[in-house]
């Protein structure tokens, strides 16, 4: 399992797509912080907590996943793969764990980097600034969400394998389908992939006047983050070990 | 035990029989041809063999395990399939270092089979830069990697210049003299001629004819012998008379005698004090044979 681990994170390395989805999240998460750090007048405590979980590393790293599992098929390159590591499932959970460490290391480097300029920016100004401990706190949940979605990208590349239809789906639920459901139906759209059940692990619902009343507690967002990486493994595996790569 | 053994493989696609109970083994140290027409189900084979495709039954296996169960699989085979594709933004060097370090292989073989392969001086270009000439040495090197001791190459001449052919043959040979068991599906028959030592033929999904190259190119009676002498009446009768069978050639053209090696006629010819002008192995081209074979199918 360490070689294929070790492939697949050389893999990552040796294309381009790391590198630009790393400098495109750092440079959004930035802009926000930034933008926000020098203009907004008022903070509190949970405002700046809130500032350092702007980092947009959730969404590029699964959309990082589904590229690198779905391109498999797209460049036709997963007969090598599987010729090189004849065990689907195992090449599958080393995909979806070198994904995982991919997300959470692009996420330390996002958040620390914002952590930084936005601290510097509020202390200029003689702003709140978050304590270590907040800020060790916002990092750790932040690097949890970016290997669990690392992960998800990953089974929803496996599971649907048209790399620009899977992309569209993670976009449509990202931006329309879990905010209108966490806005009308919240006790059913806390428990969604991509913002729902993430929010309820760094317990962010937004600035001033919302609450994470309707998140999910934590533990509870942990859970329901895993059980959707189980289905979506449990969806790839069953397509990857019947199917006939032809 | 054949280092290659395929029995009773059956492959079927919905209502499409692709492969039909084939049966044949691959030995060390001989490159062994595996031709067809269009659809004759070759492509399926060899991806059966490599486990990329679950057949509807029978089995290949390497040394008597599939090829799923093998332990860092490109030690033991090494294969290049027809539509052999590399990530378009990875460079041919980063491409082998991904499978050297996936199979476990030391790092300097990367090296080791860029030179082989002639693309040291391109291994640091991205692949979409590649020719598809390149893309097939690329193909060929990964391949190598691991050393394997079976070599399966699907059209492996595809996009190669006469030279790079030249270069295949070459390589091909010399992975049989080194005792590797070579498996290699051409439609290039006169390419395959110079390089194989056995032929499998298939057609419609099934069997059409294996055996040495010798043999298939004799058809069911294997080579003919045709001989001139200073005398081939006497001559035919005595090869007659060691119980061979004769086909007169017209006025002066010598005799046929099918089944029986070059060799054999000069001794019995020797022993009947016959002085032989000509002697020599008379064969059907590969082309013929495999004509024969399919019933007059197109090649692949």
């Amino acid at each position: 399992m360490s070689a294929l681990l070790q492939a697949e994170l050389l893999k990552l390395r040796t294309t381009r797509t790391f590198v630009a989805l790393v400098a495109a999240a750092l440079a959004l998460s930035l802009l926000v912080v930034v933008l926000v750090s020098i203009l907004a007048d008022e903070f509190n405590d949970n405002d700046v907590r809130n500032l350092f979980t702007a980092d947009f590393t959730g969404l590029f790293i699964v959309l990082l996943g589904v590229i690198g599992m779905a391109g498999e098929w797209r460049h036709r390159t997963i007969t090598s793969t599987v010729l090189a590591a004849p065990d689907r499932i195992r090449l599958l959970a080393a995909k979806m764990l070198s994904y995982a460490a991919a997300g959470a290391l692009l996420s330390l480097i996002v958040t620390l980097t914002i952590m930084l300029v936005g601290t510097v920016i509020l202390s200029l100004r003689d702003k709140e600034t978050a304590d270590l401990a907040d800020l060790v706190d916002v990092l750790w949940r932040n690097l949890l969400v970016a290997a669990l979605v690392g992960a998800l990208g990953v089974g929803i590349g496996a599971v649907v394998r048209n790399q620009v239809a899977a992309i569209i789906g993670v976009l449509f639920a990202a931006f329309v389908l879990e905010p209108t459901l966490l806005g009308l139906a919240p006790d059913y759209g806390r428990f969604g992939p991509t913002q729902g059940a993430p929010s309820g692990i760094i317990q962010v619902a937004g600035f001033d006047g919302e609450d994470t009343e309707n998140l999910l507690a934590p533990g509870v967002a942990v859970l329901v983050m895993l059980g959707w990486i189980g289905a979506f493994f449990a969806a790839a595996a069953a397509r990857l070990r019947g199917g006939d790569l032809v | 035990m054949a280092p290659v053994e395929i029995r009773g493989l059956s492959k079927r696609f919905g209502n499409v029989l692709a492969v039909n109970d084939l049966s044949f083994d691959i030995d060390a140290g001989r490159v062994t041809g595996f031709l067809g027409p269009n659809g004759a189900g070759k492509s399926t084979s060899l991806r059966a063999l490599l486990g990329l495709v679950r057949p509807t039954s029978g089995t290949a296996t390497f040394g008597g395990r599939r090829y799923e169960e093998l332990q860092r699989p490109s030690t033991k085979v090494g294969a290049v399939l027809e539509d052999a594709s590399f990530h378009p933004g990875r460079t041919g060097r980063n491409h082998l270092r991904v499978l050297a370090v996936t199979g476990r292989h030391p790092p300097e073989r990367v090296d080791v089979v860029l030179d082989t392969v002639g693309l040291t001086a391109a291994a640091d270009r991205r692949v979409k830069g590649y020719s598809m000439g390149m893309r097939q040495r690329l193909a060929i090197a990964s391949a190598l990697l691991g050393d394997p001791e079976v070599l399966i190459l699907d059209e492996p001449t595809n996009g190669l210049d006469p030279p790079g052919i030249a270069w295949m043959r070459g390589m091909l040979r010399e992975q049989a003299s080194r005792g590797r068991a070579v498996l290699v599906s051409s439609h290039l028959l006169a390419e395959v001629a110079q390089s194989v030592d056995d032929v499998v033929v298939i057609s419609g999904g099934q069997m059409r004819g294996h055996g040495t190259l010798e043999q298939v190119l004799g058809g069911d009676e294997g080579p003919a012998t045709q001989v001139r002498s200073q005398d081939d009446q006497r001559l035919a009768r005595a090869l007659q008379a060691a119980g061979h069978d004769v086909t007169a050639l017209a006025a002066g053209g010598g005799l046929i005698v099918p089944g029986v090696s070059p060799q054999d006629v000069g001794v019995i010819a020797h022993d009947a004090g016959i002085y032989l002008v000509a002697l020599g192995q008379q064969s059907r081209s590969l082309e013929q044979a495999f004509f024969a074979l399919t019933g007059g199918e197109s090649i692949a």
